[in-house]
């Protein structure tokens, strides 16, 4: 068994006691085949003595006991690391940041306390799943449609307190942009309401954001200020119809005009999520072409010789895959004008129409729809998809550990990190994963991603090879300006060592923060490089 | 939601009580030897071991679900979450996303067999578990193993103590130049 930091086991034993009186005792996991199950699937650091593993867990099933347990982790000095669905994978998953800590496993919270249609919102706690919240509104027939992540296992409060994403317009898949009111038991168990719910019989609670005084809903994200017990969530009336459209530009260079178009209906918020490709290929997870590799025999090509290759090869540069919601009338009129800005800007530009879907999407039919997540509907099929891509090699990996560098919003700035890390991959001696056609994802709407993937093993030697990479790639991304928005805790401390305006001044104040309102350090310490002042500068 | 050791009790009863509460004419159907505590069945029908698998399973009325393109509607539509004990026989990516949801519905993996089979067609197995299916698994043959591994699901006792071994063995990927199936 594995210890908190600092605790004895007599303290750790009564703690448990006392947590068994909480939660009820066959809700406290101590065992190591139960606490195994709490491990890191995608864990960078398997099996080596640095691996984030749990000491025990416990799962309560209200906010009462959620309190009981907090207070007791004060009273014997027990870090707590709090999860919701724990499939945060990449990202850390189910094991906290903190060797040694209790997870404190909110999946028996999972109830959906309302969900209203005409004002269109939901309030859910953190147990509850995106296919649970799709299956509510489903089976009632109500006219909502939720924004997934892909894969939908995950939790609406989980993944939004992580500045996770999804597919529809950009009011929605900023999912932490789309919530409206919490609840929090902060570290010492006192139980807060943030915005319009901290007014008692409040009626607005899940519509009016900020209530009076300081905003301080986003302290909660990416952090370990408390543990939050309910959230409340705008949501997409069902749009009629669902239509999409395809638009492709000849040129290399034409990618800007490209981006500069599709921004505009993206600003508009006329269309979800953009999907940005290129049919010369080269993708985030697929092989780039044997001419494409031979182009890149003598390094990163000038823009001049991919004009010429992009013309060699007969194929549009660059593509847009455009995603429409609303009345037919509406969408079939926004396709239209989308197509004459485009042929206007881009000389050339072809196009291609997408089918028209009516909506909502009948239950028998859902498992056959294409692109589930751009409707709504969460799923799992990313896994059957990457499981087939060139990671699984002779010597597949376990899993992957996720760089996200946000770049700005032009082509540029989206050729110069995949060259960075074109380059990067080269120097570590391991096949690049960019090239020139590579193409940035969207989740947030004014500005790009441009992700990278590095495989994690149940393999200590080959993990820190892929650590080693992992670091370069962000110290490189850093230099640039081009920061990350999330990671596993692995590399949280490093990330936020990137954020270093004014002498860390950014972290110092977290860390005030910390000191004030957790002053014995119980929840998630270290989270984002927030250790409370009693392990700053000796990690345990 | 009841808690996990009372969903593998409430697995055993249940099949004991269906096997109790099943007419005579049915039950008699069923040998005694190929009664098993197994309530649902996984299967991949894209590889004829796991064809085999579930063809035994089946002949012991275990209720058997093919594995489909997205794991999500297993678990959701066809309800594979309130059937335990379970057994399969799939891919990596199937049983890796299934151990996954699992946690949330208070189960866990007991045992797990890795089989890599070549170009050729022969199988290497590679379990992890309780001393009884150690055991088993050496017994496997390299070929033709789909009903060898429906005989060793279907006679697994829960009242073996739980493993870690078995947990998150691997991740969801598998090896290109080889068919990575995994039985549990």
């Amino acid at each position: 068994m594995v210890l908190p930091p600092n605790v004895s086991e007599a303290d750790f034993n009564a703690a448990l006691n006392e947590f068994r009186s909480a939660a009820g005792a066959p809700w406290v996991f101590t065992s190591d085949e139960d606490v195994a199950l709490y491990r890191d699937s995608y864990s960078i650091y398997w099996g080596e003595p640095e691996e984030r593993v749990a000491s025990a867990a416990v799962a309560p099933a209200k906010v009462e006991e959620v309190q009981q347990v907090v207070r007791t982790a004060n009273k014997y000095r027990i870090p707590l690391y709090p999860i919701s669905t724990g499939r945060n994978l990449t990202y850390g998953g189910s094991a906290p940041t903190m060797r040694g800590s209790v997870v404190l496993d909110l999946k028996r919270m999972n109830r959906i306390l309302e969900v209203d249609e005409k004002r269109a919102f939901a309030l859910v706690e953190p147990g509850v799943s995106y296919f649970d919240l799709h299956h509510y509104i489903r089976d009632r027939n109500l006219k909502l449609m939720i924004d997934v992540p892909d894969p939908g296992w995950g939790s609406p409060v989980g993944n939004s307190l992580d500045h996770g994403a999804g597919y529809l317009t950009s009011h929605f898949r900023d999912h932490f942009g789309s919530h409206c009111g919490m609840e929090v038991v902060t570290p010492e168990g006192d139980l807060i309401r943030t915005g319009m719910g901290a007014l008692p019989n409040s009626e607005t609670w899940q519509e009016f954001r900020y209530g009076a005084g300081p905003y301080i809903d986003g302290i909660f994200t990416q952090s370990n200020f408390g543990v939050v017990t309910k959230m409340g969530f705008w949501l997409m009336p069902m749009p009629e119809t669902y239509l999409t459209g395809t638009v492709t530009v000849p040129r290399y260079r034409d990618f800007e005009a490209l981006i500069e178009e599709v921004s505009y209906f993206e600003d508009l918020s006329l269309i979800g999520m953009p999907g940005y490709g290129s049919p010369i290929g080269g993708g985030l997870l697929g092989a780039p072409s044997p001419a494409l590799t031979a182009l890149m025999q003598n390094g990163w090509p000038s823009i001049d010789a991919l004009e010429s290759f992009v013309t060699a090869q007969n194929k549009p540069a660059w593509s847009a895959d455009l995603n429409f919601y609303g009345p037919e009338e509406t969408v079939r009129a926004n396709w239209q004008a989308a197509k004459r800005r485009f042929a206007k800007a881009i000389p050339g530009a072809a196009f291609q129409d997408g089918e028209l879907l009516p909506l909502p999407i009948p239950k028998e039919q859902e498992a056959t729809q294409g692109d589930k997540p751009r409707l709504g509907i969460p799923a799992l099929e990313v896994f059957t998809i990457t499981s087939r891509n060139p990671m699984t090699n002779s010597d597949p990996a376990d899993g992957h550990a996720d760089f996200f560098a946000y770049v700005p919003r032009k082509a540029s700035a989206v050729w110069d990190a995949a060259r960075v890390m074109y380059e990067t991959y080269r120097e570590m001696g391991v096949p690049p994963m960019h090239g020139p056609f590579s193409t940035p994802i969207n989740y947030y709407s004014r500005c790009f991603i441009m992700a990278t993937l590095v495989p994690t093993y149940r393999n200590a030697a080959k993990n820190a090879r892929s650590r080693e990479l992992f670091a370069k790639i962000m110290d490189r991304c850093a230099e640039h300006g081009w920061g990350c928005y999330r990671t596993s805790p692995a590399f949280q401390d490093r990330l936020m060592s990137k954020y270093s305006f004014n002498s860390n001044a950014l972290l110092r104040f977290h860390q005030k923060i910390k000191d004030g309102i957790d002053p014995n350090g119980i929840i998630s310490p270290g989270r984002y490089g927030i250790w409370p002042a009693n392990m700053r500068g000796k990690r345990a | 939601m009841v808690d996990r050791r009372s969903v593998l009790k409430i697995g055993a009863a249940g099949m004991a009580g269906a096997l109790v509460g099943m007419p005579a004419p049915l039950l008699a159907a069923v040998p005694a030897d190929r009664r098993t505590l197994l309530r649902g069945a996984v299967f991949t029908d894209r590889f004829h071991e796991s064809l085999a698998f579930a063809d035994e399973l089946q002949a012991s009325r275990v209720a058997t679900f093919t594995a489909g393109y997205d794991i999500a509607e297993l678990w959701y539509r066809d309800g594979l979450r309130h059937l335990a004990p379970l057994a399969g026989l799939t891919d990596r990516v199937t049983l890796f996303c299934l151990e996954e949801l699992a946690r949330t519905a208070g189960l866990r993996v007991f045992y797990r067999v890795d089989h890599l089979i070549d170009e050729r067609g022969n199988a290497e197995h590679n379990a992890a578990g309780p001393r009884s299916v150690m055991d088993a698994a050496r017994k496997i043959p390299t070929s033709a193993f789909g009903r060898e591994m429906a005989l060793l699901a279907s006679r697994f006792q829960l009242s073996d103590p739980p493993h870690t071994a078995p947990v998150k063995r691997t991740g969801p990927f598998a090896p290109q130049d080889k068919i990575a199936l995994v039985s549990c």
